[in-house]
């Protein structure tokens, strides 16, 4: 289970959210060669450490969000709205712990 | 056969016991004394407001994303970024829309009537927040969701919006509306009632009067 501080909702489990993959700076479209492009569309670093990468919170606010997420540790330093530029103040990351029982999700 | 033809609603939720038609829904006119109770809510007018999340509307319902307020009998409800649902009387939905249409004049703002497309029930005891803590992983301590506060979150693992809403349970109980697509509605009211089970909750109809209200 990971926990994901939603910059809208606060803290919730990660089965609220779609996993929308690593974030990439879309090249311009008008001077883009083949190459950049297919690399844009294709390739991913798939790092074991800290990766900056899109969530979309389907049963919560329905935005996409911005997270900093540590692949092997799951730690989250940084949540932001997406398109938004500087990392999310620490605030949403203080564990307001909005969210209760991590395994409450649903009926067992 | 009666000269004139009235069609008649029908909640997504099925609560058993006699049934009546009342303003044009048919629904069950059980009532239940049981400590906790879970009421079918869905003829209740539901409207669906979207607009600039800071803009004008906002400003005029002064109601934000995790909030809620009752307005001129209307419970406005910020269920989202630049997102709000409005629950009011039997039958109001079209004077909903106009009242709202007429807060905001030039501002890109869309307006629509979901009464039959989603499903609302009320769930209200002093054992409210227990029931339902089993099957919403968000805290409902006072701290946390007080009297008003509203969010969207997984309730037996359907996307609801909840609102802690005592005013209008109208015991001086907890109280909690839920609301939810149509189609998801009467797996969500049997989970509350499973989830109460061990709280004795009962099922109720929409309680409603000759006038819609409660
Ligand atoms: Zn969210």
């Amino acid at each position: 289970m990971i926990r994901i501080p939603c910059p809208h909702c606060s803290a919730r489990n990660s089965a609220e959210f779609r996993h929308v993959g690593e974030a990439a700076a879309r090249p311009d479209p008008s001077t883009v060669t083949p190459e950049q492009w297919r690399v844009y569309l294709y390739e991913r670093s798939n790092p074991a450490g800290w990766i900056t990468e899109t969530w979309f919170h389907t049963m919560g606010c329905r935005r996409f969000i911005t997270v900093e997420r540590h692949t092997v540790t799951n730690e989250i330093r940084s949540v932001r709205p997406a398109g938004s530029s500087g990392p999310e103040p620490a605030e949403a990351l203080s564990g307001r712990a909005d969210a209760g029982s991590p395994d409450a999700g649903g009926q067992a | 056969m009666p000269d004139t033809w009235a069609p008649v609603a029908r909640s997504a939720i099925t609560v058993p016991g006699p049934r009546s038609v009342v303003d044009g829904w048919e629904v069950s006119t059980r009532r239940s004394s049981a400590a906790l109770r879970l009421s079918d809510a869905s003829p209740l007018a539901k409207v669906s407001v979207r607009a600039d999340a800071d803009g004008a509307l906002a400003d005029a319902f002064g109601v934000r994303f995790r909030s809620s307020r009752r307005r001129d009998g209307v419970l406005v409800i910020g269920s989202g970024p630049g997102e709000w649902l409005l629950v009011g009387g039997v039958g109001t939905a079209h004077q909903i829309a106009g009242q709202v249409c007429g807060l905001v004049a030039g501002d890109f703002v869309s307006v629509v009537d979901v009464t039959h497309g989603r499903a609302l029930m009320r769930l209200t005891g002093s054992d409210a927040s227990r029931a339902l803590s089993k099957v919403c992983a968000v805290d409902l301590s006072d701290a946390v969701t007080p009297e008003g506060a509203a969010f969207r979150s997984s309730v037996a693992k359907v996307t609801t919006d909840v609102i802690r809403d005592d005013a209008g349970g109208g015991a001086g109980e907890p109280s909690y509306l839920l609301h939810c697509e149509r189609s998801s509605g009467q797996y969500l009211f049997k989970c509350l009632l499973d989830a109460g089970k061990e709280f004795g909750i009962e099922p109720e109809g929409p309680g409603l009067d000759s006038t819609g209200a409660r």
